[in-house]
């Protein structure tokens, strides 16, 4: 009996401990079934299809009419993560690693991981007549460049870079879009600047010195004459001024064919002398390097006390600053906002030669023939004129029209985007937004073409006597324990170096010295590789 | 303060044999069967999981799993030991954590013991609750607040400005750095921590309270004659365990009141585990190697703060 009452709790225990097991080894049943079609051509068998994304899907946004035509269309019920862009790369990689990755999802393409996941078989290995299958998304795939250099050195195809531009890319060469800044043409014209589509690191300093010392805005101690984060430093003044100063071209072939590190040549102590000036000035903000996101932009934007910002250079972004400034301060951007890029105060125009992709797309090592193809018959019709109008502008007829000369026309009421009728559109899975935009009558054409000027401007200055960093593929596409360990936060120690106390010279060189002890093995392993 | 002989003393089984000290145990059993579960978590949390501390002598494939990855000896420590910003993060993980143990570790003390002299239980709880709430805030929480407070347009400074005094730049300040961990940790858990010292407070015998009466001890006598040698065994175990997590102590509160300018004195370990973990390409080796470096500094640190605590006569934490 007593050897029973002591029987109890244990069983008891050890039940619980077996249903807790059970329930958590046990996982949703998948979908399956084929993508056979009925007499109309309709996909027979609904599949639940997990996806995971950086577009935020709120609840009930997926009954919209839209969404429900695609869902209709490939008969398929989304199982939608989202994910928060701060946590996006940590996710993915933790995802990927304990084979927990949905069935397709984006994924910031890092090299280095990605030579690691296809050598672990954590991605899907496409079939090898794909581009047959899907033309599509073979011929949008072949404008990154990327996935051909990675079939060569994997031997298949394990993932989709996203193409940034398909067929409306606005200049040859492509250059970054980063590097346009927004200023106020109003506070200009007040204290007699003048207003050019270009200007270097040194005259955008004298406009907010100008803009400081006669304060056209009234603003007072308000008033944040270049309000750039840490990042927006990094870009319109240390790397107009120094090209191979940021992560993506730190590790650069010279001309004496050796590779050499660009944060140590002189012209970045340049931009860092140009941006501790702007700080030691008052024309930074005293704790700019502590923005996130978008502080920078919406002192320019929301609050309205900025003269000058960082803004990039597609014609979305201009028309996002048009709305926030109507919405936030009731103006009409276009008689106050006039928008240039930046020289080195050399005059020289620096950025970076612009790889056609963004980040990509993968798929679960997991995932069943059925989704994977049911997937691809959506992402090849998403990057079909028909998918990329129907994605970009809605339904024909009731969200646009063709014009009297074939031209796109919008038939949304004024003020009304797309994103207003359909939110969080993502099921444009492949082709990024850019390429559209470059012809998309949604945005000001004013805002299109003023991108396009700037895109070829970038392309002319930088190839006519200018300095673009090359997207070298040796170096991008190389991997080693070396070379991931000397990856640096740029922004963050140029901001650093700029706030320290005594002479910046001094603190520069003894900064270069403490990374040598990393940076010298992946230029020894560069050079013994790839050097002439 | 000797723990309850539950475990199979040797003293014990040896005075009883092996069958009797089996009968000990089935005399015993539900105690034991309430282990159990605590025995399991354990395990399962505590001991399996430093299986994986093996991958810091391994080349990690997640496909392979812990146990199939290939073996490369000391290659990862190779690269450890190698980045300076390494060395950096350990000698600066000590020197904040041990400044913050040395001025922070006495501060529930006193706390408990001013709230102990307090006699009106109303007001005693009222201030205890203030105490102990900022315990229950986030780190995140409490960085927004001391960077809404003490940034240029914050708080302080906009009282700055209206005395017609200059601002201050304190969360640029790398000077300013410490003292604002020590202090908004102070903030943060010292009302927390006195409710161990209040516990250990309220367990002494309150006949040697009255005996000091009737002797005319002050209340100060009594703090120190009375409360503070009776508590000196929790002061001692607390102690040692802080000890023990020094290389481990401070990664939200740094990570969340950190930024560009003060990152030569912020990085600490666990910062640096961060990075080399999410932020460069994914290396679980190397990020193991750090943290099995970091966790046999801080088992030194316990067993050096446990024998130093036994020669000033304490019981220590373990024998």
């Amino acid at each position: 009996m007593r050897m029973k009452k002591a029987f109890k709790p244990l069983m008891a225990i050890a039940m619980s401990a077996v249903m807790l097991t059970a329930t958590a080894c046990s996982s949703e049943t998948a979908s399956t079934g084929g993508n056979e079609k009925d007499e109309n051509g309709k996909y027979k068998d609904k599949l639940t299809i997990s996806v995971a994304q950086t577009t935020e899907v709120k609840d009930g946004v997926l009954d919209n009419e839209f969404h429900k035509y695609w869902m209709d269309k490939f008969n398929i019920e989304w199982d939608y993560n989202y994910i928060q862009w701060d946590s996006w790369a940590e996710k993915l990689r933790l995802w990927i690693n304990s084979g927990d990755l949905p069935d397709v999802a984006s994924w910031n393409y890092v090299h280095g991981d990605f030579m690691n996941y296809v050598d672990q078989g954590l991605l899907y290995k496409f079939p090898d007549d794909w581009k047959e299958r899907w033309p599509n998304v073979a011929a949008a795939y072949k404008e990154t460049g990327l996935g051909d250099k990675l079939e060569e050195l994997t031997g298949g195809t394990y993932i989709l870079p996203k193409p940034v531009y398909y067929e409306n890319k606005p200049a040859d060469p492509l250059v970054n879009q980063i590097g346009v800044i927004a200023m106020r043409k109003d506070w200009a014209e007040a204290v007699g600047f003048e207003l050019k589509d270009a200007y270097t690191t040194s005259e955008i300093m004298k406009y907010a010195e100008l803009v400081k010392e006669k304060d056209p805005g009234k603003l007072g101690s308000k008033l944040i004459p270049i309000s750039y984060n840490a990042d927006d430093a990094l870009t319109n003044i240390i790397m107009a001024n120094s090209e191979h100063s940021r992560v993506e071209s730190a590790y650069y072939k010279g001309e004496d064919g050796k590779f050499h590190w660009g944060p140590a040549d002189p012209e970045t102590l340049t931009g860092l002398k140009l941006m501790q000036k702007a700080y030691k000035e008052g024309l930074l903000d005293p704790e700019f390097y502590t923005w996130k996101n978008n502080e920078g932009s919406n002192n320019f934007k929301v609050k309205g006390v900025a003269a000058v910002t960082s803004l990039g250079g597609l014609a979305s972004y201009r028309q996002d600053m048009d709305k926030a400034m109507k919405t936030n301060l009731g103006v009409n951007s276009d008689e106050l906002v006039h928008t240039a890029i930046v020289l080195g105060d050399d005059g020289k125009y620096r950025n970076l030669e612009q790889p056609n992709f963004w980040s990509s797309l993968i798929f679960s090592p997991d995932i069943s023939k059925e989704k994977f193809e049911r997937i691809m018959d959506l992402i090849d019709y998403s990057t079909s004129k028909e998918g990329q109008l129907l994605l970009n502008m809605g339904f024909e007829g009731k969200d646009w029209k063709y014009g009297e000369n074939n031209e796109l026309v919008s038939l949304l009421p004024e003020g009304t985007s797309l994103e207003d009728k359909y939110p969080a559109r993502f099921e444009g899975l492949y082709v990024l937004g850019d390429d559209f935009s470059m012809i998309n009558p949604a945005i000001k054409k004013d805002y299109r073409e003023t991108a396009v000027k700037h895109f070829q401007n970038k392309a002319k200055l930088g190839t006519e006597g200018g300095k673009l960093a090359t997207y070298d593929w040796d170096v991008q596409l190389y991997d080693s324990k070396p070379k991931s360990q000397a990856t640096f936060e740029y922004q963050n120690e140029y901001a650093n170096l700029i706030l320290q106390s005594g002479d910046l010279e001094t603190n520069w060189k003894k900064w270069v010295q403490s990374k040598q002890s990393l940076v010298q093995p992946v230029l020894d392993e560069l050079n013994s590789k790839f050097a002439n | 303060m000797k723990p309850a002989a539950l475990g199979p003393d040797k003293k014990l089984s040896g005075r009883l044999g092996t069958g009797a000290w089996y009968k000990e145990i089935w005399k015993h059993r539900m105690t034991y069967t309430l282990l159990i579960p605590g025995l399991i978590w354990l395990i399962l949390f505590a001991y399996l999981p430093m299986g994986g501390l093996s991958l810091a002598f391994k080349d990690y494939k997640a496909s392979e799993g812990i146990l199939g990855s290939p073996w490369v000896g000391f290659e990862n420590f190779k690269y450890v030991f190698r980045d300076p910003n390494f060395i950096d993060a350990v000698w600066r993980t000590l020197y904040i954590n041990i400044i913050k143990l040395v001025i922070m570790f006495p501060v529930p003390i006193l706390l408990a013991l001013a709230l102990n002299e307090l006699r009106m239980r109303k007001t005693k709880k009222w201030f205890q609750t203030i105490f102990t709430f900022p315990q229950f805030l986030s780190w995140i929480i409490v960085s927004g607040i001391v960077i809404n407070v003490l940034s240029y347009d914050g708080l302080v400074n906009s009282a700055l400005q209206l005395l017609g005094l200059p601002t201050i730049n304190f969360l640029g300040s790398e000077e300013m750095f410490l003292p604002m961990l020590i202090i908004t940790d102070i903030w943060k858990s010292a009302g927390w921590g006195a409710i161990i010292f209040l516990a250990a407070i309220s367990g002494i015998d309150q006949d040697q309270y009255e005996s000091s009466q009737i002797d005319g001890a002050s209340r100060m006598q009594q703090i120190f004659k009375i409360t503070l040698p009776n508590i000196l065994p929790t002061v001692s175990v607390m102690f040692i365990l802080n000890v023990g997590g020094i290389m481990s102590a401070g990664f939200d509160q740094i990570f969340n009141l950190a930024n560009a300018a003060t990152q030569n004195v912020s990085q600490v370990l666990d910062v640096y585990i961060y990075r080399v973990t999410f932020q460069s390409s994914t290396d679980f080796s190397f990020s193991t190697a750090v943290s099995l470096f970091r966790s046999l500094v801080n088992m030194f640190l316990l067993l050096g703060a446990n024998k130093v605590a036994k020669l000033m006569g304490g019981d220590g934490l373990f024998r």
